[in-house]
């Protein structure tokens, strides 16, 4: 469904991923791994458009996009999870719900908030609240509705389940394994609670230093000597 | 017309500045100081309809906002947005600005001078104060002036709150980023915030020759006033810039009559901006955020004793 060819991105002089090749399966988890600093959500930005590509191809359903904005990417069906500020805290939770399908008609908007508010029932009663009176989880849960809402078959969530508590990261990984078997979407994600994401994925990459350095079957990777490393590296 | 109608009418005319000011101040970060151009260029939008064609500037304030719509916009699309894609500061944009109300008040000379030869009547210096009539005992301009104030105002407030448009407005100021992500043409926003701060300050210059002398350089004048304004309500905050606009229109009006009442000395009366200079740095000075930065819930607590 996506993949990058030879992707080399940074930020402007700065070069962060060298000849990254990976690819994302329809209706699949993968899953993106590696220690602090990468390069992991340098690669979800340079797909979406928000780093800056050397060279290299990012291609989506066999159609170039390496050089669309981000916004007919959003059209395009991609939607886009940041790591942090990915809610409006100055408007309601409803508003940020509206703003998440700008690109859609009425119709289809409040079909689309009515499927994310199914996804994330404990929304329904926050309507009104502002965003940023909402708790870390719940944040979190309106950052990913709001992914929902913006009509996407392709999610890139950059670690949903950061400063959650264990319960509450339990919960969006359900979430997640769900948008995928009950509602068919195509999920790109970025974690740090690794063991459990890669129970959930389907395939997996191992980022280090901005290189691929495992590439394969989600539960391949946990019994990859690479990765027995990586975690010593990470105690 | 009273001493204190004027000064509600120049308030109603200062908040219609800084609102526009606070605007694109908001979406684009731009201390614009061609502000006060754009409401001269109002002015003498009104002034070449009434002179060559008869038209009330009443009935020329709608040509009005759309031609001044149209200055905001260009001026934004031609200058500050290739500046901003390079990668500007906002001293460099600040000094664009200085430098677009100045080729801007250069061609407000000219066209005086040419406008004046067409109709054989001086164009350098105008008020349309003869055209002032009562209505239920107060002057007409002052109930115009403030009607313009509240339909703008009711206007925004939908616009903001209650169309997806104005959400995604909303949303642009407080994070372009993401409003990016959601798929929001953030540069729409940006430019429609200019066209807007434009129309509305060519508004305000239709009205203003009702109260007071117009001259090329008004602009230059005025201007001090307008960030008086802005500053005063914080110049990032809607609500904060018209309560500025009343409180520095009313000052500079009062202040000033009143010492030259009490002084004997009517020359005095010259120096109103001195007043909107001291507002502000005594703003920057005790509250550099203005109104909209105070914490009101601390003040009364303090206030209360607690
Ligand atoms: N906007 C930016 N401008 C310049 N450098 C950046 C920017 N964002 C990230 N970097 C740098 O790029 C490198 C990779 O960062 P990135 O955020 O991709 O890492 P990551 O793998 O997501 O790390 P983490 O697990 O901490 O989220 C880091 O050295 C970081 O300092
Ligand atoms: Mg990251």
């Amino acid at each position: 469904m996506l993949r990058t060819e030879k992707l080399n991105a940074g930020y402007g002089e700065l070069h962060i991923l060298f000849d990254v090749d990976a690819k994302v399966n329809e209706k699949e988890i993968t899953c993106v791994v590696g220690p602090n600093g990468s390069g992991k959500s340098t690669l979800l930005k340079a797909i979406f458009g928000l780093a800056t590509i050397y060279s290299g191809k990012v291609v989506f359903r066999n159609e170039d996009i390496t050089k669309t904005p981000p916004h007919e990417k959003t059209k395009m069906g991609i939607a886009y999870l940041p790591q942090t500020d990915n809610v409006f805290v100055n408007l309601t939770v409803e508003e940020n719900l509206k703003i998440a399908g700008y690109t859609l008609d009425k119709e289809e908007l409040k079909d689309r908030i009515d499927f994310a508010l199914e996804v994330f029932p404990e929304l329904k009663y926050q309507m009104k609240r502002k965003a940023g009176t909402l708790s870390g989880g719940e944040r979190q849960f309106l950052a990913i509705a709001t992914a929902l809402v913006r009509k996407a078959e392709l999610l890139m969530l950059d670690e949903p389940t950061a400063q959650l508590s264990p319960k509450f990261a339990e919960v969006i990984f359900q979430k997640v394994v769900d948008l995928r078997d009950k509602y068919g979407l195509t999920i790109l994600l970025v974690e740090q609670n690794v063991k459990r994401a890669l129970e959930i994925s389907d395939r997996a990459y191992m980022l280090i230093s901005g290189r691929v350095v495992f590439e394969g079957k989600a539960e391949d990777l946990m019994h990859h000597e690479k990765f027995e490393r990586f975690c010593i590296g990470l105690q | 017309m009273g001493v204190v109608e004027g000064a509600l009418i120049y308030s109603n005319l200062l908040a219609l500045l800084a609102l526009g000011l606070t605007l694109t101040y908001m979406t684009t970060a731009v201390p614009n100081f061609a502000q006060g151009s754009f409401a001269v260029f109002g002015s003498y939008i009104a002034l070449t309809l009434l002179r060559l064609f008869g038209i009330h500037p009443y009935k020329s304030l709608p040509i009005a906002f759309v031609l001044g719509g149209l200055l905001g916009a260009g001026s934004y699309l031609l200058i500050l947005k290739p500046l901003i894609r390079r990668g500007a500061n906002v001293v460099t944009l600040m000094i664009a600005t200085l430098a677009l109300d100045l080729i801007l008040l250069g061609f407000r000379g000219i066209y005086a001078g040419i406008l004046g030869k067409i109709t054989r009547q001086p164009c350098e210096m105008f008020m349309f104060s003869y055209l002032v009539k009562p209505v239920f005992g107060v002057p007409d301009i002052l109930l115009v002036s403030s009607l313009v104030i509240v339909l703008t105002l009711l206007g925004l407030f939908f616009l903001l709150y209650k169309t997806k448009f104005g959400i995604a407005l909303r949303a642009s100021v407080e994070n372009p980023m993401l409003s990016e992500i959601m798929g929001v043409d953030v540069e729409k926003t940006r430019l429609f915030s200019w066209f807007l701060s434009g129309a509305l300050a060519s508004m305000a210059g239709v009205l203003l020759p009702f109260k007071q002398e117009i001259v090329p350089a008004t602009a230059e004048l005025v201007i001090v006033s307008i960030f008086a304004s802005s500053i005063v309500g914080g110049l990032s905050s809607i609500a904060g810039a018209i309560l500025g606009g009343y409180i520095v229109g009313m000052s500079e009006s009062l202040i000033t009559y009143y010492l030259s009442v009490v002084t004997g000395n009517a020359g005095l009366l010259v120096y109103g901006k001195v007043v909107s200079l001291v507002i502000i740095v005594v703003t920057l000075l005790v509250a550099p955020r203005g109104l909209a930065g105070i914490r009101w819930r601390k003040v009364i607590r303090w206030r209360s004793g607690r």
